[in-house]
């Protein structure tokens, strides 16, 4: 699982300037010929920090994601599902070690980036600070938003960065078990009785509007995404990642006899792209920037994990090592 | 005032409202990187899948298992090196073999045993090439060009002692068979196309 909607503004000490001209041109001629830049290659300031930035956002999510689906776990219905749940999050958690083995190959400690998170100084997806009121919640979570993952996911698949992008590999194979699964939750609701059905509904209209959020906000075109697509690490736009989601599963949500709550939501056939209403981006901004129904718990759960689990790592240290940087 | 959450193992932890003081974590608190390889079948060459943190070699092996060889994902051996144990060559540029940067010849001194791993494309992952018997890491660098250098380039080379590594043992291979029951993990166990398909029929009949 994955936000998508990474920031993508300029970061501090990234001049393009202040880089060494013939190093660069080295760099951007092994991206164009398609090559994978490794850890140990030159690469400039801004390509350094902003996957650093990306990656680290990423595992921040699939961390803080399993935790609305993980409330799940002891109350969903039947044995089977637990079991399929619970493999999942397994899933999600493990996806974020291996995010956060990759960014440490650009130079900065896992143990600084649970930092960041849990005194709020990272993002991670924005989703996740919605709670999950009900099981068909825990659905949609499953089917919709691993599916939006996956369209980002599978786009950073293909970018210049290796270690990113073998992660990525890894973690897609995992995802297509968790879409299949999450579908058939979902249809089996949809499906059901007249209380199942309306349960299912009342999901999708709680979490459309988050939903449409998920990729963030159209992405005006700078200099800055220009230069950091023609590296491959911005692999496509916030309103491509958008359209092509829609394009995939608004029809198989309304096959289901399931209705959106966008009255303007449709496929424009001469353009071929979706038309929706504008999502609520002032709503997006306050959730995102900490005033959102969860994030307060959010953030709360993993400082509480971190802060009660350090005894145990405390007892487990071995006081003779020294940090040695992932080699790949 | 305890934080009320829907999750009631939220509510049990009894976290209060107003925020503790946290401490930020102390370097190493997660502990030091090891690289894992795993052997998808028998006759495959050995393959680096990644890192894990771990407290020691055992535990570093049992999350391995755990990140690299859960969900059917098929696997017949896995080994451990700590990366601090691991001695990288530079990588070479537009298809130059890095042995033949190699100037040096071999010690021909065979005190200890070296286990070598090859990159063969950029973007890809180390594999297993093979042992070499050498003086010093360097030394292993230089006496695999003699016993492993093929006619494919090699980007990068990564050089560790036989003895830095832990790996399965044969005899415990049956710990990688995965249960037949755990089908739920595999997306071919959630077909559901003819329950829409009926779905649909009964709402236009």
């Amino acid at each position: 699982m994955y936000g998508g909607g990474n920031t993508f503004e300029a970061l501090k000490g990234t001049a393009l300037a202040d880089e060494d001209p013939v190093k660069l041109a080295e760099f951007e001629a092994r991206i164009n010929r398609g090559e994978k830049i490794e850890p140990t290659d030159w690469m400039p300031q801004l390509y350094r920090k902003q996957l650093i930035r990306m990656i680290e956002q990423h595992a921040h999510s699939e961390i803080i994601g399993a935790l609305p689906e993980g409330t799940w776990i002891t109350r969903a219905p039947g044995f089977k599902r637990k079991l399929a749940l619970m493999a999942k999050v397994q899933d999600e958690v493990g996806h974020a070690q291996l995010l956060y083995s990759a960014a440490e190959t650009l130079g900065k400690s896992r143990e600084q980036m649970i930092d960041d998170l849990i005194t709020g100084k990272s993002k991670y997806s924005n989703i996740f600070n919605y709670p999950a009121f009900t099981w068909a919640d825990s659905c949609f979570i499953s089917w919709l938003v691993d599916a939006g993952a996956i369209v980002n996911q599978i786009a950073n698949s293909k970018g210049s960065y290796g270690p990113y992008c073998r992660a990525l590999e890894r973690i897609c194979a995992e995802e297509s078990f968790h879409l299949k699964y999450g579908h058939h939750c979902v249809i089996h609701m949809a499906t059901g009785t007249k209380k199942q059905r309306e349960m299912m509904q009342d999901a999708i209209t709680r979490w459309w509007p988050p939903m449409m959020h998920f990729f963030g906000p159209s992405d005006k075109i700078s200099v800055h995404s220009e230069i950091l697509m023609r590296w491959k690490v911005k692999m496509a736009s916030n309103d491509a990642c958008r359209q092509q989601f829609l394009d995939m599963y608004v029809p198989k949500i309304w096959e289901l006899g399931l209705t959106i709550p966008d009255e303007n939501l449709k496929k424009n056939t001469e353009t071929g792209e979706w038309e929706f209403s504008e999502p609520d981006w002032a709503e997006f901004k306050r959730v995102i920037n900490g005033d959102g129904p969860c994030n307060a718990e959010r953030l709360a759960v993993r400082r509480t994990a971190e802060e009660r689990g350090r005894w145990v790592r405390k007892a487990l240290l071995a006081p003779k090592t020294k940090y040695v940087t992932p080699l790949a | 005032m305890a934080m009320k959450s829907l999750d009631p193992r939220v509510n049990r932890l009894g976290i209060p409202e107003e925020k503790s003081e946290l401490q930020p974590k102390g370097m190493l608190d997660q502990f030091e990187t090891y690289e894992a390889f795993l052997q998808v079948k028998e006759g495959k060459a050995l393959e680096h899948v990644g890192p894990v943190h771990a407290p020691n070699e055992e535990m570093a092996f049992l999350f391995a298992k755990e990140q690299y060889s859960r969900r059917g994902m098929f696997c017949n051996a896995l080994c451990v090196v700590k990366t601090e144990n691991i001695f990288a060559t530079d990588f070479t540029d537009d298809g130059q073999d890095v042995y033949n940067t190699i100037t040096a010849s071999p010690s021909g001194e065979e005190t200890e045993s070296f286990e070598v791993f090859h990159l063969m494309k950029r973007g890809k992952q180390h594999k297993y090439a093979g042992d070499v018997m050498a003086s010093s890491y360097e030394d292993a660098f230089v006496t695999a060009k003699d016993h492993h250098q093929d006619a494919k380039p090699v980007f990068n080379v990564w050089i560790c002692k036989t003895d830095h590594v832990l790996s399965s043992d044969e005899d415990d291979r049956d710990i990688w068979d995965t249960l037949k029951e755990k089908q739920y993990r595999d997306a071919i166990d959630y077909r559901a196309q003819d329950k829409i398909k009926a779905f649909k029929e009964e709402k236009s009949a």
